[in-house]
């Protein structure tokens, strides 16, 4: 398919799955109704269920999906590396030592964004010791030891995550698991705002890096002779990246496998130049949360799945199709 | 009606208005929650409560139940999800005036979301014998049945009263509550277990544990010199800790705090002294 054909349906994509999201959720409203409420009429309780809970949960799903998709591809042109995701930086790992420890000290309900800034924190932090130890050299920032720092920094986060809970009573416990896993449940218009305003600049900054990044996906070295500023675009993307994922991970918990099996899909479609693969990958990664969200409401409704248990089972046989159908000549 | 207000720790009194028929609460997180008449149409998240409710006579103000509470006279009721975390939609359809919810901080989105929603919600803890004479109260006040509420802690702290008093003068039997697991996990002190187990005649051989509950080795139950062990399902645990002692299988039925709490202390109290007890 070619790119602009695929940009297209993309945002043809996003667009209905939006509309999809606002139409449906685990309340059964009709068309008419949903309709209504959007023009600002129908009955008071249902204005709230369509504007201020699906409406912000389906903008949120799409800028968090867009963002760790984007991250996703990002990571994986810098590390060089196939298995790289927006959280291998141990980002997911810092998160949530930030928020299981405001859980199980009780403060988390202090105020409704005492749970996302330390989240945030907490993967900011993340982020600083595994740049720190990557870039202990001064000259060059090595992405073999970033990697490296990476997991076994995330490693650590994840015992003292696990030391935390075996401490903490089973209440506390339940709430930090749900939490892990990852929820758009607690959107509403700030935070949709909030994540709006970190991840549309730094996406839009990322977008302006395609051109060196196609460069350093063949290699540092060449990119070099070619006239990049190697270490300045490398830096900069990486804590865009960072920053990115943060920002999603602080809102929404930690949503596993769009950034990894997002980018990977895109670039079997329409191969690995990133001036299209990363809007695409964006676009993509926001109608595949969105969509995911959607099933997650729905299909157990009103108990609601962990989204990311949906991501892994609509994503892994998608994926793996595209896969085997790459190989076929 | 009126009154009902008079009962909570308001000092500041000009913080609250004197609208007829009003009702402030303070729930179990300390938050003061003013609702303009008792509530009508309530969402219980907890099932604890929702057992409170009925027993006030005030389960037809129920509009929604949770997957986990599964009693015939609920299932008809639409539900709302989980009890943490439910779907804010499914609440927002049922058009409540009152919520209840667990407090605490094991779900963070639920009263966020709540209050965004501008859906009046209280917190229930429901750990201990004294948060649910607490919660009686509160669920009273909410509901405008402050006297069945009254008498219904008056007949529980009668009831437990009877159990203690039963128990008494008798030397403890020495018991440890397993809740499952391996390595099994045990209710330590601050439970509501281990107040049951106290108040029936037992010593927690657990009541030294930092936590409220704790995994704790197969050896240490072999070392304690149990006399009864007492757990939900004895299939759940390791057999190596079956023969520690004499075993009992209750259920559930010492696992969730409410109303029920008088039975659930007789239970024990047979449990053990099967010869003498009432």
């Amino acid at each position: 398919m070619s790119r602009v054909g695929l940009g297209l349906v993309l945002v043809a994509a996003l667009a209905a799955s939006v509309v999809l999201g606002v139409r449906f959720g685990s309340v059964d409203l009709t068309t008419g109704e949903v309709l209504a409420a959007l023009a600002g009429g129908g009955e008071d309780w249902q204005r709230r269920i369509v504007l201020e809970l699906r409406l912000p949960r389906m903008l949120l799903g799409a800028l968090v999906g867009g963002g760790l998709a984007l991250a996703g591809a990002t990571f994986q042109a810098l590390l060089r590396n196939p298995l790289a995701e927006p959280y291998i930086l141990g980002i997911s790992g810092g998160a949530s030592v930030g928020a299981v420890l405001v859980i199980a000290l009780g403060i988390a309900g202090a105020a409704s964004w005492m749970l996302p800034l330390a989240a945030l924190a907490g993967a900011l932090l993340a982020i600083t010791l595994v740049f720190g130890v990557a870039t202990a050299s001064r000259r060059s920032l090595d992405v073999r030891v970033l990697l490296l720092a990476g997991v076994v920094v995330a490693a650590f986060f994840s015992a003292c995550v696990a030391f935390i809970l075996s401490v903490s009573e089973a209440r506390i416990v339940q709430g930090a698991v749900l939490w892990i896993m990852g929820s758009l449940a607690g959107a509403g218009w700030r935070s949709v705002t909030v994540t709006a305003a970190y991840t549309l600049p730094a996406a839009a900054l990322l977008l302006a890096l395609a051109r060196p990044l196609n460069l350093m996906s063949i290699g540092e070295e060449t990119a070099h002779y070619l006239g990049t500023d190697v270490e300045k675009v490398k830096r900069m993307a990486l804590a865009l990246a960072a920053l990115i994922t943060a920002a999603g991970v602080a809102v929404a918990g930690v949503i596993g496998f769009v950034g990894l099996v997002v980018p990977h899909a895109i670039r079997l479609m329409v191969g690995s130049d990133h001036r299209a693969l990363l809007p695409l990958s964006f676009l993509g990664g926001a109608t595949f949360l969105v969509l995911s969200d959607i099933v997650a409401q729905v299909v157990l409704a009103p108990t609601q799945v962990p989204v990311g248990v949906i991501t892994a089972f609509v994503g892994v046989p998608l994926f793996l199709v595209l896969l085997r159908r790459s190989l076929i000549p | 009606m009126a009154l009902a207000a008079c009962g909570s720790p308001g000092e500041s009194g000009s913080a609250t208005p004197a609208d007829a028929g009003g009702v402030t609460l303070v729930d179990a997180d300390g938050r003061e929650v003013h609702l303009a008449r008792p509530a009508e149409r309530l969402v219980s998240l907890v099932p604890s409560a929702t057992l409170t409710l009925a027993a006030l006579g005030a389960s037809r103000a129920l509009v929604a139940r949770t997957d986990h509470d599964t009693a015939s006279w609920t299932v008809q009721l639409p539900s709302v999800g989980g009890g943490l975390q439910p779907s804010l939609e499914a609440i927002v359809a049922a058009r409540p005036d009152l919520v209840i919810r667990f407090s605490g901080p094991q779900d963070t989105r639920t009263p966020a979301g709540l209050d965004r929603l501008g859906i009046p919600h209280v917190g229930i803890r429901p750990d201990r014998i004294s948060d649910v004479l607490e919660s009686i109260r509160l669920l009273g006040r909410a509901t405008g049945r402050d006297a069945a509420a009254d008498s219904l802690v008056a007949r529980i702290q009668f009831g437990l009263d009877s159990v203690r008093a039963s128990a008494s003068g008798r030397p403890p039997v020495r018991v440890a509550y397993v809740l499952g697991g391996d390595p099994p996990w045990v209710a330590g002190p601050g439970t509501y277990i281990d107040e049951l187990l106290r108040l029936a005649g037992g010593e927690n051989v657990f009541a030294d544990l930092g936590t409220l509950y704790a995994a704790v080795s197969v050896e240490e139950f072999l070392a304690r010199r149990i006399d009864l062990l007492i757990t939900p399902d004895a299939g759940r645990i390791d057999r190596r800790v079956l023969g520690a002692a004499r075993v009992s299988e209750v259920g559930d039925a010492l696992e969730l705090p409410g109303p029920g709490v008088t039975e659930a202390a007789w239970t024990l109290a047979r449990l053990l002294r099967p010869e003498g007890a009432p």
